[in-house]
């Protein structure tokens, strides 16, 4: 097991290198940089390209690329945002606790829903509560996540305001305070239910099926002419082996969720990395974009060997040596 | 005389098919008693498995009626928790498929404690020591080891033992082994119907023994009941099955079988096929389609299984002037070409 | 020249298995390991054995279906193995598989499914082909309206019988039967049985017949092959294999098989416990050091039985 992420982790490392070159040469590639939208245009263009020279801007891509790696690797200096004059790892330490936070409440949400749901319609299909629940699947596949998240911040925001519409916490609490952790939960309430309302359709379609085709199985079949109670069935036969297909999907779930929702956090305010990465582009601040796609391109690499482990975890015919 | 173990009387079982029930089991009776081996043998179709899963009140979409008397309690009249107690316990399976039988996610030992713990009041611990010993019981070796193993990790083989190791966990009185060796190479086939029949003897329990197989049937049955289309068509004493077979379908099927003194020529090839469920004539001979050499007033109508030598019951009229007869190439070719086109209006008759 | 259609010699089909910390091979499965058969024309050899012992990987790669790590395969005096490759095998070379109901693709029509093979090999005209498929069906005793059904609308005997006519549409020399009627009820086995030894006998086939079922290969084959791990235990004609067996798992083999006569049971027994102990204690004489049965000896005109060497 410590063997097989050892060197899944030592795949990744090529893999990484890659990604990070190709992410550096697609950005030198873009028009413009930095300087070219901050700058006054009465600033003479002497000191501007002296300013260019000053940042390394106009070196060759390779020089640059090593120099930037160089740095990380070193000093674990991951550079500094031009737009905002501040480190990058500062600017994504104060946004990635919010969408650490956000994309726990949203996984808690999908399977605490989820799972319940996909059992029951399992367990009873066919019936018309199996009909209520495969309908809404049906419903959640069809809309797309910003309008029903629209749609929920209009009722439980203004209609009827139990939740804050926008930001991560009410402002002027001391951070530490009961006070400040409550604040905290309310606001990530109706983004996170408004991802994984939608969201939870594909796992309560997986179990569904899971449990239909497991319920049939012949050790389930052993198992009651064991005597086994119908609910311990469920419980200790069915549950665990219709899961699995879910299981391999909640790695890549987690680390995607990691990632931030651009669309949500905009539609509620919400200061997360979805919004950073969206910023950053925008003001052409490279080198925070390619920090962040990095980072992304990590995250996915990662995703993937957590649902391995996982399932291995869960099933022992996988079970890695 | 012993007392009989297992008396099943008029069990009908019907199943769902686009809004009518029909009944998969047609008003079959048999008796097991102790230290008794009965073999329920017929092609598939025929409602044997379906038999044992309602004496097991498997079935989870289908109507039972009639009698199933274990130890003088009507089976058909228990609710789910009184059947919880009783099988695994008392009434206990093994099952076709070693490869599926077992849940792939649960190491053996906890296979078998399940079994124990919901028929026992013992510790985990103590139950545990038993599902080891059980293990050694069905002759397997490195017991503790493969205690600890899931079932991915045994053969075929191994896991018919194990599945039979869990049947016998609480010493039933009644086994009932749904085509036990089919899935199983020729020589572990042999090694686990000697199982079976070794622990039969020890424990004293009744065997209900379901297969096709009818050189497994030799091997190990006392009593043959052979089945066609629901209906139990003969019943007797193993001997006289294979010495004396009444019934066209016994004789038929007997006769089908690759043997050493047929070798090499031609086997005996039943005319037709099973009839569907629902395109049962349920009033005649269920299987004078298959010989129409032989005359409509040989049958009887809504033939009944009758005791025409003593143990030996046989249903319908027919078998006292059969004979079998070969079909040639092309008079088999004209009677599927029938049964296609029958197929074909019926399935128009389905969609309307 | 030999009247031998198929020659085997020192067949090996070898898997790699990975391990290890860069997945590097390890070991090798060796499903088959040195395996030689010589088919005459117009025979059925029998090649039996219990699963895992080779029996199907011989018979694909008689089909080219899987590679040959060493070893000759001559067809009709043609090699069909390395780099001598000359003749198209899939044309004289047909298979018949074990289960008729995920053989057959559902989507297609009886007619497609037969003038599959045709199609890849003749240029016919549709009449032409139409033709060819009731010539096909009628050899295979099934009615004329079946060219346009589907193959759900069959029983399973009927089913065997369409991939049993797309295996001779294209009047192959030799069919590689893989178990063809274990998922059969026995009065449909014989029905299958009976017409493929017809069609054998007319058409002049050969047949490599691969089973488990030993009373089914007694009916079927003039010569079988007994397999234990990747290689021949014993050889011969059918009668030395059950009435004159010699190695110890070829008798335990046949004291295996359930007798439908009810006078033999207690003897069948006593044999069969007999001959459990004896291989318990015995049988490791009859491998190498490497669990390898030994090389074949000859002990008659058609019987050869890998026997252990006296050194």
């Amino acid at each position: 097991m410590i063997k097989f992420t050892i060197r899944r982790l030592l795949i990744t490392f090529p893999q990484l290198i890659l990604l990070s070159v190709l992410v550096f040469i697609l950005a030198s590639l873009m028009p413009g940089d930095a300087l070219s939208g901050l700058i006054d245009p009465d600033i003479p263009r002497e000191q501007v390209e002296l300013m260019r020279e000053r940042l390394g801007l106009n070196n060759p891509w390779y020089i640059q690329y090593r120099d930037w790696v160089w740095a990380m690797v070193s000093e674990g200096d991951f550079g500094r945002s031009i737009f905002h004059q501040r480190p990058v790892m500062d600017l994504i330490g104060d946004r990635i606790w919010n969408t650490v936070w956000l994309s726990l409440m949203t996984v808690f949400f999908i399977y605490a829903i989820g799972l319940p749901l996909g059992l029951i319609s399992g367990r009873y299909n066919d019936t018309i509560t199996d009909s209520i629940i495969t309908g809404y699947t049906y419903l959640g596949f069809a809309t797309p996540t910003f309008v029903f998240a629209l749609v929920l911040l209009y009722l439980f925001g203004f209609v009827w305001p139990v939740f804050p519409t926008s930001g991560s916490v009410r402002a002027g609490i001391p951070p530490g305070s009961l006070d400040y952790v409550l604040s905290k939960i309310n606001h990530l309430v109706l983004p996170s239910l408004s991802v994984a309302l939608i969201g939870l359709v594909g796992t309560v379609q997986y179990l569904r099926s899971g449990v239909i085709e497991t319920k049939q199985k012949d050790y389930v079949i052993l198992a009651r002419s064991k005597g086994v109670k119908e609910g311990k069935i469920y419980s200790r036969h069915i549950f665990r082996n219709s899961i699995i297909p879910i299981a391999a999907f909640f790695g890549y779930e987690i680390t995607g969720l990691l990632g931030g929702s651009v669309i949500i956090e905009q539609i509620f305010g919400y200061p997360g990395m979805g919004r950073l990465f969206l910023e950053s582009i925008s003001t052409r601040d490279y080198s925070v974009a390619n920090v962040l796609i990095l980072f992304y391109g990590f995250l996915a690499i990662v995703g993937a060997l957590l649902s391995d482990i996982i399932l291995s975890i869960i099933d022992p015919r996988i079970r890695i040596k | 005389m012993a007392e009989n173990l297992l008396e099943v009387n008029n069990l009908t079982t019907s199943f769902k098919i686009g809004g009518t029930y029909f009944a998969a089991v047609d008003d079959v009776s048999l008796t097991i008693k102790p230290n008794e081996v009965l073999a329920l043998v017929g092609e598939s179709g025929s409602g044997k498995s379906a038999t044992a899963f309602s004496i097991m009140g498997l079935h989870t979409k289908a109507r039972i009626e009639g009698e199933v008397n274990f130890l003088g309690k009507d089976l058909t009249k228990f609710g789910p928790n009184q059947f919880n107690k009783i099988r695994g316990g008392e009434i206990a399976m093994i099952f076709q498929d070693p490869m599926t039988a077992l849940n792939p996610l649960m190491r053996i030992k906890a296979q078998i404690v399940e079994t124990l713990t919901i028929h026992g009041k013992k510790s985990k611990n103590e139950n545990e020591k038993y599902a080891v010993e059980l293990l050694e019981r069905v002759g397997i070796a490195r017991a503790e080891q493969v205690a600890e193993a899931y079932p991915h990790e045994l053969s075929g083989g191994m896991r018919q033992r194990v599945v039979i190791a869990i049947a016998i966990a609480n010493r039933p009185k009644l086994l009932i082994a749904d085509e036990p060796t089919t899935a199983l190479d020729v020589t572990i086939q042999a090694q686990i119907l000697d199982l079976i029949r070794e622990l039969q003897e020890d424990l004293g329990s009744g065997v209900l023994l379901i297969t096709h197989d009818l050189g497994v049937v030799a091997e190990m049955a006392d009593r043959v009941a052979v089945m066609y289309a629901g209906e139990i068509v003969e019943l007797a004493p193993v001997r006289e099955i294979f010495k004396n077979p009444k019934h066209p379908y016994t004789r038929s099927l007997l006769t089908s079988i690759p043997s050493e003194e047929q070798m090499g020529g031609k086997l005996h090839v039943i005319q037709g096929v099973v009839p569907a469920l629902h395109k049962l004539d349920r009033t005649i001979c269920r299987f004078s389609p298959r010989i129409p050499w032989i005359d409509a007033s040989e049958h009887e109508e809504n033939p009944e299984l009758r005791e025409v030598e003593e143990g030996h019951w046989v249903r319908c009229t027919c078998y006292k002037n059969f004979y079998l007869k070969e079909t040639n190439a092309e008079d088999l070719a004209e009677l599927e070409n029938q049964e296609l086109e029958r197929d074909a209006v019926g399935g128009n008759e389905d969609e309307q | 020249m030999s009247n031998n259609i198929l020659e085997i010699k020192d067949l090996k089909v070898h898997y790699p298995v990975r391990g290890g910390f860069f997945n590097t091979i390890k070991d090798y499965v060796k499903a088959v390991d040195g395996v030689s058969i010589n088919v005459p024309v117009g025979t059925t050899y029998g090649l039996v054995g219990e699963s895992g012992s080779g029996k199907t990987t011989t018979g694909k790669a008689v089909m080219g279906l899987n590679h040959v790590t060493e070893g000759t395969i001559m067809f009709n005096g043609h090699e069909l193995t390395g780099k001598g490759k000359k003749v198209d095998n899939h044309k004289d070379i047909q298979m018949i598989f074990q289960d008729p109901y995920s053989s057959l693709n559902v989507r297609k029509r009886v007619f497609d499914i037969i003038t599959e093979p045709l199609n890849n090999y003749e240029s016919l005209t549709k009449a032409e082909r139409v033709n060819r498929v009731l010539e096909l069906l009628k050899i295979v005793g099934l009615p004329p309206s079946a060219i346009y059904k589907y193959p759900h609308e069959f029983s399973g005997g009927q089913r065997q019988r369409i991939g049993v006519a797309r295996a001779i549409a294209l009047r192959p020399k030799l069919i590689i039967a893989d178990e063809p009627v274990s998922a059969l009820d026995v009065s449909v086995q014989a029905q299958v049985l009976n017409f493929m030894q017809e069609i054998q006998k007319e058409m002049d086939l050969t047949m490599l017949f691969i089973a488990h079922d030993l009373g089914v290969v007694r009916h079927m084959c003039s010569y079988l092959g007994i397999m234990y791990r990747g290689r021949l235990v014993e050889e011969g004609t059918v009668d030395d294999i059950f009435n004159n067996p010699q190695h110890l798992y070829t008798k335990r083999l046949v004291a295996a098989i359930p007798d439908i006569d009810v006078d033999h049971v207690e003897k069948n027994l006593v044999l069969r416990n007999q001959l459990k102990e004896e291989y318990e204690q015995n049988f490791a004489d009859y491998l190498d050091e490497e669990g390898r049965a030994f090389p074949l000896q000859q002990i008659s005109d058609t019987h050869r039985v890998a026997l252990p060497v006296r050194s």
